[in-house]
């Protein structure tokens, strides 16, 4: 064994050594790595394991009417969240069968998550299910039964277009954001989701530790929890009773009423008809019931205020009116003759008088809508400053009411019609089309309201709104949304009394007289507006009182016929009941009456057989 | 029979054991249960240990060498008897009962190994360079391989392929014989990556024609790598994919966090949260919640890293690497062969567990389950390193009449 004592194991030793301080140093700078410079990485990782940060979900803010009528409340419903590491397939099958779902949607939704943290499964479920899992409570480790507030409408409160509806954060909001977490409720449309972040309030973080079962042990410590913070209130600018009288006045048709306050922009009533129910879509939404709203061919889903553009017809005679004068192209005595149609080129187009109005000036033709008058009068103005006083207006583009997705309509312009038809391909008929409010000419029932402010202010406008302020409930404090406001440059007042006055005739005693409020100096103009796809619509805008305006209304009716017979008496109604707070009897003004209207006075009894019954001229424009 | 004890590792054990018997209390105490169970067993254990290895330490001097292939002998039929009767425990029968007292016989496999292959080679005009006692001496360790392989405990199984090179090499291997067995296996790793593979063979090439062998020993050694090259990375494409995803998980334990890579994760979450003091005594919010897998065997190194911080580890790292030296140490002063190898054997077991399971916890090996000598929590395992340090002293103590 002389080996054992040789020259050469000296070196055999030395390579033992050097190999064990090797390995020892590999291992040692592997709890350093993981020690010193991860361990704030794995503190965190640590407390994510053993602590379960439970979310808080606030009560979504309640959204109130200007006398602070609740119209959007919350009301508390079940969700079951689990715990994605502690699923296995038994609990998943288990889970799955008790809520009637399939496997792999639930699968689905726990795909990519973290895992100790509670993924949301189902929300609304009902008390029967809860129950009954409660009852099964050892069968479902890391299923957690949690209670969240629900959107809730008080009976009678409808207006899905204003509110809107509220539901889960798609993965694309996610990944966009990345301040929501998937499942998390957000405003997805109307006030719900333009007033999304003030709602919403904060979430609050509750942590209790648990262990590797995902059996909660307790609170970890009061100091790190975070209280949920409630959503801020949001109070409106509608009346929400003159809104539940205008959507009754809408029943069984389709069209918008709008009125806003003349002053501040502030909408006072919004209705777009048909609507739907915002129960059904508050909560879990069924496919069925989605389906059904989408296919509807009275398209429910849309709101007609903002998102549906028709042609205005007459009532856009205003801006034609606006342009001449300012442009001096003619005077208010300007005079054509009406023989009830009027030749342009090879063709003869009708005015809906087929009598003819004969020769009649500025007011005149206003208040009798006259369409020979302003096929002549377009002819005048040419289409590029017909085009400009229209845009001057606010007109081709969105008023900037606080909803989402708001159409512009359009205003066609040279270049417009350049590219639509070539260079020469439009004529002096389009353009006379336009003058009286049709063709390609396409507007809101919302940027026609805001032409009857504009009017009624002479030039000042407030930009429409829902929203009036937000409510700390926490810390009593209030919230003003500023009054926007705007001006439209380069019109004299003097153009806006010619036009004011020629409203105020419309009213009394011309084609809109049914659109007059006993007592009330009332202003407006009737539309009534071709369409391609079907009967007339009526239209209807106007502003009251006449000398200190506090309200302008624009009503559409779609294929309901003229404006005047159609539109202007639910503008009456609307606007009686602003200003009185209650339905007046009827009170039928006097055919071209120019007596100063009266001061207002008690009205007498309404007795049905007294109204006089008036000759209805029919198809007024 | 004038003995000294080795005091040096006497010391290092007990202070191990007791670092151990510490790290189960706390491992075993959750919040709400008691955890005295199996601090009080691995109590009895420790005992009954100790006193086993003072007795094999006052053995007589010759008497090891003499029985050590009777020894070998009888475990093997131990295995062989386990592969067939042995107690399922965790999907592989590796547990002999002994009335109530269960036996994992591949523990004390391992001392038996060591000495008989010990012995061999310190036979009179032994040779590990001759190809007798070479294929001897391997096929005396493969044996006990296979059956626990069988068994499958492939992670003891593995210690036994890990004692080959060492001990053979201590026995006097030439280096090129080492170089011949190790070059395959370092191709096999690098073959995947083709500029790696190619500097590789480049420095078996250079390596070999420096070491001056006759020719056609080079060319088949050189042969023999291009081959184990290019046919890895076939094998592994042909492997299905559960296959690789295991190995894959190895590799890179964050690629699936559920499955066996959950453990490491939940390992590294442990001892990383410990940071440089660690969280205190029994105050390891994930070892007494429960997170930890086998945290009172295998994994109680996570327990030591969590509750004691790099601060603890770094001591108990210490400790382990003065055993191993010491052993290291002891076996280069021995005159006698068997005497030597014996302990450089234990040395390289000890050497293997502890990197293997403490690198486990940190995610530099696989999770393979081998416990951590003297610190988990196991009878027979605690009593078999408490045997084979009870052969230490008694070789260490008589180490002047060899």
């Amino acid at each position: 064994m002389n080996e054992f004592s040789s020259a050469d194991r000296r070196v055999r030793k030395y390579f033992f050594y050097g190999g064990t301080v090797l390995l020892f140093l590999i291992l040692w700078n592997g709890f350093f790595r993981i020690q010193i410079s991860g361990s704030e990485k794995f503190s965190e990782i640590s407390m994510n394991n053993t602590v379960r940060e439970l979310t808080e979900y606030p009560a979504r803010g309640v959204i109130r009417d200007t006398y602070g009528n609740i119209l959007v409340d919350n009301r508390p419903s079940f969700m079951i969240s689990v715990i994605p590491r502690r699923m296995t397939n038994q609990t998943l099958t288990a889970l799955a069968q008790l809520l009637e779902e399939k496997k792999a949607s639930i699968r689905k939704k726990l795909r990519g998550r973290n895992s100790f943290r509670p993924v949301i499964i189902k929300r609304d479920v009902d008390y029967t299910t809860v129950t009954r899992l409660e009852e099964r409570r050892l069968d479902f480790p890391g299923v957690i039964v949690e209670v969240e507030p629900k959107r809730y409408y008080p009976e009678n409160v409808f207006s899905p277009h204003i509110f809107g509806y509220v539901g889960e954060v798609s993965r694309a909001e996610t990944r966009g954001g990345k301040k929501f977490e998937a499942g998390e409720l957000i405003g997805k449309s109307g006030l719900e989701y333009t007033y999304d972040t003030n709602l919403r309030g904060m979430k609050g973080t509750r942590f209790v530790r648990v262990d590797a079962e995902g059996r909660e042990l307790g609170p970890l410590s009061e100091e790190r929890d975070t209280q949920a913070e409630p959503g801020l209130d949001l109070y409106l600018t509608l009346d929400y009773n003159i809104q539940q009288f205008a959507e009754s006045l809408m029943v069984g048709k389709r069209g918008a009423i709008v009125a806003l306050n003349a002053n501040t922009g502030g909408l006072i009533t919004f209705v777009s008809k048909p609507d739907f129910d915002p129960r059904n879509l508050s909560g879990k939404i069924s496919p069925e019931v989605w389906d059904a709203l989408q296919n509807d061919p009275g398209h429910p889903l849309y709101n007609r205020i903002t998102q549906s553009v028709y042609p205005p017809g007459s009532t856009f005679k205003l801006v034609a009116v606006a342009a001449a004068l300012q442009e001096k192209i003619i005077t208010p005595d300007w005079s054509v003759y009406c023989p009830g149609y009027f030749k342009l080129g090879r063709k003869t187009i009708k005015c809906w008088n087929q009598k003819g109005h004969g020769k009649i000036s500025l007011l005149e033709a206003i208040k009798g809508s006259c369409n020979v008058y302003f096929y002549q009068l377009g002819l005048k103005i040419g289409l590029e400053t017909w085009a400009k006083y229209s845009k001057m207006f606010f007109f081709g583009k969105p008023t900037g009411i606080d909803l989402p997705n708001e159409k512009g309509g359009l205003v066609p312009t040279v270049e417009y019609f350049n590219k639509r038809y070539g260079k020469n391909g439009w004529t002096k008929g389009n353009l006379a089309n336009l003058a009286i409010g049709q063709g390609e000419l396409l507007v809101t029932p919302l940027q026609m309201a805001q032409l009857a402010m504009i009017l009624a202010n002479k030039g000042i406008v407030h930009v429409p709104h829902l929203a009036d302020y937000l409510y700390d409930n926490k810390n009593q404090r209030r919230f003003k949304f500023p009054v926007q406001t705007k001006y439209v440059q380069g019109i004299s007042e003097e153009v806006y009394n010619v036009i004011r006055e020629g409203m105020r005739r419309v009213v009394d005693g011309g084609t809109g007289w049914r659109g007059g409020v006993y007592g009330i100096p009332v202003a407006g103009k009737t539309g009534t507006a071709q369409n391609p796809h079907g009967d007339d619509h009526a239209w209807f805008i106007g502003f009251a009182p006449y000398d200190n305006p506090a309200l302008a209304i624009a009503v559409i009716v779609e294929n309901a016929g003229g404006g005047g017979a159609n539109a202007a008496p639910l503008a009456s109604l609307v606007m009686e009941k602003y200003f009185y707070k209650r339905l007046l009897p009827r009170i039928v003004p006097k055919k071209d009456t120019t007596e100063t209207v009266p001061d207002f006075q008690m009205p007498p009894p309404f007795v049905p057989d007294s109204i006089p019954r008036m000759e209805v001229i029919l198809g007024t424009n | 029979m004038t003995s000294r004890f080795d005091y040096i590792t006497l010391f290092l054990v007990t202070i191990l054991v007791c670092i151990g018997m510490l790290a189960i209390y706390s491992a075993s105490s959750f919040t709400g249960t008691g955890g005295a169970e199996y601090f009080n067993r691995q109590a009895l254990w420790a005992v009954l240990g100790f006193s086993i290895m003072i007795s094999v330490g006052f053995l007589p001097a010759k008497t090891l060498q003499q029985i050590s292939y009777s020894f070998y002998a009888f475990m093997i039929v131990t295995l062989i008897y386990v592969l067939f009767f042995g107690k399922v425990g965790k999907g592989a029968e590796r547990w002999i009962a002994i009335g109530s007292v269960h036996f994992q016989p591949s523990e004390f496999a391992k001392l038996a190994t060591i000495m008989a292959v010990s012995s061999f080679l310190s036979e009179k005009y032994a040779d590990v360079n001759r190809l007798k006692y070479f294929s001897g001496a391997v096929g005396l360790i493969l044996l006990p391989f296979l059956l626990i392989a069988r068994q499958p405990d492939l992670g003891t199984a593995m210690v036994f392929l890990a004692i080959i090179i060492p001990l053979l090499y201590w026995a006097g291997l030439h280096w090129f014989y080492i170089f011949v067995i190790v070059t395959p296996l370092l191709t096999m790793l690098l073959s995947f990556n083709f500029v790696a593979f190619l500097i590789l063979m480049l420095l078996i090439v250079l390596v070999l024609i420096l070491s001056r062998k006759k020719p056609i020993v080079l060319v088949a050694v050189f042969l023999m790598n291009i081959i184990v090259g290019i046919v890895t990375p076939t094998i592994w494409g042909q492997l299905r994919p559960y296959q690789q995803q295991r190995i894959m998980t190895f590799m890179n334990p964050e690629k699936d966090p559920q499955g066996a890579g959950y453990q490491i994760i939940q390992s590294q979450v442990a001892i990383g949260s410990g940071g440089f003091w660690g969280k205190g005594y029994l105050k390891g919010s994930q070892t007494h919640l429960r997170f930890l897998p086998a945290q009172h065997t295998d994994f109680i190194f996570s327990v030591i890293g969590e509750e004691f911080g790099f601060f603890g580890v770094s001591i108990v790292l210490f400790f382990l690497f003065l055993l191993i030296v010491r052993l290291i140490h002891l076996a280069s002063t021995m005159k006698n062969g068997f005497a030597s190898m014996t302990i450089i054997g234990i040395a390289t077991v000890l050497g293997f567990h502890v990197f293997i399971n403490i690198g486990m916890t940190i995610g530099l090996a696989p999770v393979t389950g081998l416990p951590l000598p003297f610190i988990s929590y196991g009878g027979s395992f605690l009593l078999a390193n408490l045997l084979m340090m009870g052969v230490v002293m008694n070789i260490a103590g008589k180490r002047f009449e060899f």
